[in-house]
């Protein structure tokens, strides 16, 4: 299968945990930013501006923005290999594909790099 | 959104245009949405670890776990809508 040499890691079974792994940090650093967001109304600039200079959010930000980079990844690529095929596309499927997942990886990669700015810029 | 968190962050009027931008009743409604396909992917991802673990991986089970899902995410999303707005 030519189609498996764009896949994350070359091997579905680690595709398989890295998807679920980088699923558990998205999950847990959504619940956490929407429960601190409920559990703090009306939260000021102040304690805003703070709670993303601690050095723990940061590690955490950082590692939710390379989960959802990885995440993104194997969703996109499960969904580009399974219906931009030759029997729905066909002849040009293979460039559309291409196309399709280098547009993902570049746009992963933009909000990787600008995700880092902010968190360390700040 | 990452430009909404990038001027909220850089600066205490960043943050006030931030705050007046999202009281408008657009912006509310496209966080509404924004915030209602994460929630639902959130549950939905929920199931498929449940499901990893081997539970509820019959056809019956799978049907019963596919209503639980949508259950439980309208009840957020309509949780997430009442303290939206």
């Amino acid at each position: 299968m030519v189609t498996s040499v764009t896949n994350l890691s070359r091997s579905g079974l680690y595709d398989w945990m890295a998807q679920r792994v980088s699923a558990v940090v998205l999950a847990a650093y959504f619940i956490f930013l929407i429960g601190y967001l409920v559990a703090n109304p009306g939260i000021g600039y102040e304690q805003w501006h703070g709670l993303f200079s601690h050095n723990a959010m940061r590690i955490f930000s950082l590692l939710a923005l390379v989960a959802l980079g990885a995440h993104a990844w194997v969703g996109m690529w499960t969904i580009a290999t399974d219906y931009l095929t030759p029997m729905a596309l066909g002849k040009p499927a293979t460039a559309v594909r291409f196309l399709f997942q280098a547009v993902c990886g570049v746009a992963m990669f933009a909000y990787f790099v600008w995700g880092v700015q902010i968190l360390w810029g700040i | 959104m990452l430009y909404a968190l990038s001027k909220s962050l850089g600066s205490e009027e960043g943050y006030a245009e931030v705050k007046a931008c999202l009281t408008s009743p657009l912006a509310k409604f496209v966080a509404w949405g924004l915030l209602s396909a994460l929630l639902y992917h959130l549950v939905a991802g929920v199931r498929h670890l449940i499901m990893d673990m081997g539970i509820g991986e019959t056809l019956e089970g799978g049907r019963r776990g596919s209503k639980i899902v949508i259950a439980i995410s309208v009840v957020l999303i309509v949780l997430a809508g009442v303290w939206i707005w």
